[in-house]
């Protein structure tokens, strides 16, 4: 083939007129992509309104991590940005309220399957925290390429170790136990702000200096540090600005990627502090026809080390290898595709009979409770280990993870180590046995590790 | 804030809607490579609707759209380089020629492999049809320049071709 025909083909490439339809379909992808933007919204518990009701096992799969994403990684955000502020001197002032409230609103770019096209996802919080009471979260979630919107209100209720969803366009509800564990973390990241600002001070941050927002004269603090999102999100950017006079946060910002093709950006905003409150503030209100996702309280899963290894053992015995990564969206991502490969086999399986083509059809009321249970039963484990591997993150305790280079075979090689102490380590091996051992002993097993 | 970025976008979207659709078209030639390479395009533009609102807003469309090109026939070709037999049926045993419809699908393959300027370069002086002191003028580039991209792509665009027919 000669220049010139390349020429004559780019030409003709050049004149072909762009066919009505396809302007259609530019139109209307364009047009939806602005209708989602215009609209209120919020991630992960909608995905579980909108993606669940279409159903196949891989979105139940799918939705269930996104929603402990948003749940998990969604708190800190919280925490780390109204006792995210100036330091010791502000300390003191987030600590006297009793009560207060906030606006939060979080976009997030992209897509979590490998190859898929990306989506965005926006969300509004209106969040209500109450030391003596509990939070109340209220959001509207836009569901991309639908145009809808969903609201729901969820509630965690410390003194009842549970969190109860409401789902109204499902008339649904969904009610989660918590340990004690969980409840000691949740304290410490959203109902004790010295906790927060000590990490926040403990990381490398920068001090912006002055500025002005909404007419207050503000001083902001900026940090890149990973901990402020238990290691779930990469190239972290968060600001914190705080009013120079009552030396009360007035407006955070944060900015993260989260694996390779996922983005988020979010704000908060409008805080009100020291509000009154009363109890019945917190008491859901669930009406009458509404049912629950569950008949049981689904528990929610544990972040202790056993659960951990659980988590990895699920991994290894489902998939005949420890995940790669345990940050909460890699891992959600990686077991999702796993699931994906998993569903696509069924299916070919399925395809040639009769009740595998009727199955592909909308979920009814008993099968959506099955898929759900048998959603959120599978995800526990995977589920565990993510959040284990937060904390982690979140109390500096500096886990290395080996997942990509060791197996069930490597008993005496390192699969997790994090920091107990000073001189003292925990290393889980590739067997799942656990040791504690000193720095001189883990500089030893590490010279054996595989380069 | 977010009503203001979200205005914006409308704003970029309205003005640049047209073009990115036959900038994709031409590049795609198929209706699922450019639903796909759309919404890759509508995301880009999410994320850059900074650069979009600059004065340099006519040269990030075009990367945005070659980007999302690329993303798009990245999911349609494999690792090895091969397109999926089950999209599109450009692979001849050694006696066939590729008849026209057939060769414009392998152009299309490979530019979406050329160099960024490159790719550029071509699209705005084949795809669009614009001259060279234009072109010049939009890359901020001599006119020099673009001959010598033009030249360099359609080089490879040769050699390639050469191999695949």
């Amino acid at each position: 083939m000669n220049g010139e025909k390349i020429e004559e083909i780019l030409k003709n490439i050049g004149n072909d007129d762009v066919p009505a339809d396809v302007h259609k379909i530019a139109e209307d992808l364009s047009k939806d992509f602005s209708k989602t933007l215009a609209q209120p919204r919020q991630p992960g518990h909608i995905v579980l309104g909108d993606y669940i009701m279409k159903s196949r096992f891989t979105k139940l799969a799918a939705a269930a991590a996104v929603i402990i994403i948003v749940l998990f990684v969604g708190l800190p955000f919280v925490g780390k940005k109204h006792h995210g502020v100036a330091l010791a001197d502000v300390l003191a002032k987030v600590e006297q309220a009793k009560a207060f409230m906030y606006k939060m609103h979080i976009n997030m770019s992209g897509s979590m399957m490998t190859g898929k096209p990306g989506e965005i996802t926006e969300m509004d919080y209106t969040i209500t925290i109450s030391k003596d009471y509990g939070w109340k979260w209220e959001t509207d979630t836009n569901v991309p390429n639908t145009g809808k919107t969903i609201t729901q209100t969820m509630y965690i209720l410390p003194g009842q170790k549970s969190m109860i969803m409401i789902m109204p366009e499902m008339k649904k509800y969904m009610q989660m136990e918590f340990d004690d564990e969980f409840i000691a973390r949740t304290k410490k990241q959203n109902n004790d702000p010295r906790e927060m600002i000590k990490q926040i001070m403990g990381s490398q941050y920068t001090e912006l200096g002055r500025s002005v927002i909404d007419g207050k004269e503000v001083e902001g603090f900026h940090t890149t540090d990973p901990a402020m999102l238990g290691g779930a999100g990469e190239n972290i950017k968060y600001t914190l600005w705080v009013d120079t006079k009552s030396w009360l946060p007035v407006r955070a910002e944060m900015d993260f990627k989260m694996g390779e093709q996922m983005e988020a950006n979010g704000v908060i905003y409008d805080y009100q502090w020291d509000i009154p409150v009363t109890a019945s503030d917190f008491e859901p209100v669930i009406p009458e026809d509404f049912t629950p996702i569950s008949s049981e309280a689904i528990k929610m899963p544990s972040m202790s080390e056993e659960a951990a290894i659980e988590g990895l053992k699920f991994f290894v015995e489902n998939y005949g290898q420890y995940p790669k990564k345990l940050d909460m969206l890699n891992l959600a991502k990686e077991f999702t595709e796993l699931k994906t490969k998993e569903f696509v086999e069924l299916q070919k399986g399925e395809a040639s009979t009769d009740a595998g083509r009727k199955s592909k059809g909308e979920p009814n009321q008993v099968e959506f409770e099955q898929g759900i249970k048998k959603t959120m039963e599978i995800m526990r484990p995977i589920q565990s280990l993510g959040m284990f591997y937060m904390t982690l993150v979140q109390d500096k305790k500096e886990p290395v993870y080996y997942g990509e280079s060791i197996g069930p075979n490597d008993a005496d090689k390192v699969l997790l180590q994090w920091k107990v102490s000073e001189e003292q380590y925990r290393v889980i091996f590739g067997n799942l046995t656990t040791v504690d051992i000193t720095a001189e002993e883990l500089a030893e097993l590490e010279a054996l590790q595989p380069k | 804030m977010s009503s203001t970025r979200a205005e914006i976008f409308e704003q970029v979207r309205a003005r640049y809607i047209g073009l990115l659709t036959s900038i994709l078209w031409k590049l795609t030639g198929d209706r699922e490579l450019f639903t796909e390479a759309m919404q890759y395009a509508l995301l880009g533009i999410w994320r850059h609707l900074g650069k979009l609102n600059s004065k340099k807003a006519h040269v990030y469309i075009y990367r945005i759209a070659l980007s999302a090109n690329s993303k798009a026939w990245r999911n349609r070709i494999g690792r090895n380089g091969e397109l999926n037999p089950n999209h599109i049926d450009c692979e001849k045993s050694p006696d066939e020629k590729p008849d026209r419809d057939e060769l414009a699908t392998l152009v299309r393959r490979e530019i979406c492999r050329l160099p960024a300027k490159q790719a550029k370069a071509i699209v705005m002086r084949y795809l669009e049809q614009q001259d060279y002191q234009a072109i010049a003028g939009k890359l901020s580039c001599t006119e020099a320049s673009v001959r010598s991209h033009v030249s360099k792509a359609l080089a490879t665009l040769k050699n390639r071709l050469a191999a695949l027919t």
